[in-house]
């Protein structure tokens, strides 16, 4: 167990080493869109758990993300007024932090289990419907509760979102659904992708298989709000509309249904291709985000329909490789 | 009758489509260990049976039992896995395999459900704890030996939608075997299969009866298989079953000549 951890161990004191510096010594603007796109992996790629591996298709990330992120925005600008101390303390603060985030994550989850429930429970696109619908219930909802701010936002959230933190997550996130896919529960989902009346002749409970990949997709959301609260340091509900449920989608289907690496390799891109076109749209004074993605998207059904990846990872690739080389 | 115990049982099955009665009033008594023939012409209801008898469908009236324990009734509904974790598994006459999984995997995701093996929380298996090794070792192993009596184990990492088409019919019965299943139902197992096929298939299912403990009741329209491995035979028709018997009676019984024939006038 300690031995398979090895490279999971290394890349998380790397992360912190590169905490230590990284934030100082990068051009801030590069360093926002590293940030970004980190936080984005972990959207994309626990998407991917439901839509990719699952073959389930969700389109309300958002809606978790921002439970989330209020959650924990609302615990963290609570207790800076009433202990200015916590959240002072450099050590104190990171640990309050971790536990609101877990907080945010669970909240997440346990709204993902009240709308994942009846709506997996039928056969079908229902998922696709019911989380588009509640998306936007969750966006009228926070713009109506005064206490987090309603329509004006939330201002005033604490930093407490690091390089190290958002890495972290990351790498906590890529870690867990890589060997949870690789596990007999990660077969049960795909089973249920590949063919849910067989699945469930061959004994697996398909709605609670088809409810644990969404609760786990939604707690991996709601952290990752957690942390895009903590790095924006204000939230709007305007910030998780449906374009935002619709970036992640788009990042997890370029990537490939069911790839990783393809999630993690398209979260980037788009967050850097996004970040690219902005002079341009400031300049017109027009969304191009939306444009580009639906071409793109047009362009990689012609010519990659199941995305770059597909199903297959870079270690695939790379052993590929190896084994070519070896035999040429 | 046998004397045996009955391994599966239904008992006045009802299905009821809007106007159509697909299977009606269906009474069955498969003795352990035997292997038994459903059969009847197109549209007779033989997959409705099944359907029935494996928790798909909801039947109008009656009652399924296996060993003696009631598994379907009048307020007694189980879901399809559920009937298999309760020992009941099938294959299905169209193949409904996991297609872009790996041939191991396909048998692995039954092993996962099958009592026999210890199950392993998602956290401990994310660990990897060595309990969570041990366990996916073992069904490795178990896999593997499934695979070798249906010939299977040198492509066990091929995609399953790859394999020739008599082979994904082999998979699908290793794959409900793997769910630790005593009784299998299996959906014209023969179906799209040449002679040659065909026999070595009959083989390969009286061998897994034997070896394995097994109690078969299929579905098939290869007369050659029906009469040569059954030793017993229920006839359907129209949703009625009109005789069953075993074989020799069967092949001699005016009823079911008519039903395949047609009336005898023609
Ligand atoms: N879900 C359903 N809804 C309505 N009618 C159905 C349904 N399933 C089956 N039927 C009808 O019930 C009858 C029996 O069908 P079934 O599939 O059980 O026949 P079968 O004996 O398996 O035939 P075959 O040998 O062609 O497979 C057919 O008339 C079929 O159209
Ligand atoms: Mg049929």
């Amino acid at each position: 167990m300690i031995k398979s951890l090895k490279f999971w161990i290394i890349a998380l004191v790397a992360i912190w080493i590169g905490n230590l510096f990284i934030a100082d010594n990068m051009n801030p603007y590069f360093f926002s869109i590293l940030m970004y796109a980190g936080i984005n992996v972990t959207l994309a790629v626990s998407l991917n758990l439901v839509n990719g591996f699952t073959g389930q298709f969700s389109m309300g990330h958002a809606g978790f993300m921002s439970i989330g992120g209020y959650v924990a925005a609302y615990i963290s600008t609570t207790w800076t007024g009433t202990h200015p101390d916590w959240i002072a303390d450099p050590f104190l603060s990171n640990i309050l932090f971790v536990f609101n985030m877990l907080l945010g994550g669970f909240a997440a989850a346990g709204v993902g289990y009240l709308v994942g429930l009846p709506s997996l429970r039928l056969k079908g696109d229902y998922l696709a419907i019911v989380t588009l619908g509640f998306g936007e219930i969750i966006r009228v909802f926070i713009l109506n509760i005064d206490a987090i701010g309603g329509a004006r936002g939330m201002p005033n959230i604490p930093p407490f979102t690091s390089f190290g933190w958002v890495f972290t997550l990351l790498l906590v996130t890529v870690f867990t659904i890589w060997r949870l896919v690789r596990s007999s529960e990660g077969r049960k989902f795909m089973s249920v992708r590949e063919d849910e009346i067989a699945a469930e002749a061959m004994g697996v409970n398909t709605t609670a298989t088809k409810v644990k990949a969404f609760v786990i997709g939604a707690f991996f959301a709601g952290t990752a709000g957690a942390l895009f609260a903590h790095y924006l340091r204000y939230l709007n509900p305007q910030t998780f509309d449906f374009n935002r449920s619709f970036e992640v989608i788009i990042m997890v289907v370029l990537g490939g249904m069911g790839s990783i690496s393809g999630s993690v390799f398209a979260a980037f891109f788009l967050t850097f291709v996004r970040e690219a076109l902005r002079p341009l749209q400031e300049l017109t004074q027009l969304d191009f985000r939306m444009i580009i993605y639906s071409l793109m998207l047009i362009v990689l059904m012609l010519t990659r329909p199941n995305g770059i990846f597909g199903t297959r990872e870079l270690t695939d690739v790379i052993s590929l490789l190896k084994k070519k080389r070896s035999t040429s | 009758m046998s004397s045996g115990e009955i391994a599966l049982q239904a008992k006045n099955l009802t299905m009821q489509f809007g106007g159509l009665r697909a299977v009606s009033d269906l009474s069955l008594d498969i003795p352990k260990g035997s292997i038994f023939g459903l059969i009847g012409p197109n549209g007779a209801g033989k997959t409705t049976a099944f359907n029935m008898l494996t928790g798909v469908y909801t039947p109008t009236a009656g009652a399924v039992a296996s060993f003696g324990r009631d598994l379907i009734g009048p307020g007694l509904v189980r879901k399809p896995y559920e009937i298999t974790q309760c020992g009941l598994a099938r294959t299905f006459q169209n193949i409904r395999l996991f297609k872009d999984l790996s041939v191991l995997d396909n048998i692995r995701v039954s092993l996962d459900g099958n009592p026999a093996f210890e199950t392993v929380s998602p956290l401990w298996a994310v660990l990897r704890t060595q309990r969570a090794v041990r366990s996916e070792e073992a069904k490795y192993k178990k896999a593997i030996e499934l695979l070798k009596v249906f010939h299977l184990e040198g492509r066990a990492d091929w995609q399953a939608k790859n394999l020739p088409y008599g082979d994904q019919r082999r998979l699908e019965i290793a794959r409900a075997m793997a769910t630790g299943a005593k009784v299998l139902l299996l959906d014209e197992p023969a179906a799209g299969m040449n002679g040659q096929e065909t026999s070595e298939l009959m083989a390969t299912i009286r061998k897994i009866r034997d070896d394995h403990g097994l109690t078969i009741l299929l579905i098939e329209h290869d007369m050659k298989l029906v009469m040569g491995i059954c030793e017993r035979i229920a006839v359907l028709d129209y949703g009625v079953k009109i005789a069953e018997g075993t074989p020799s009676e069967i092949q001699k019984n005016p009823k079911v000549i008519e039903a395949y024939l047609g009336t005898s006038e023609v």
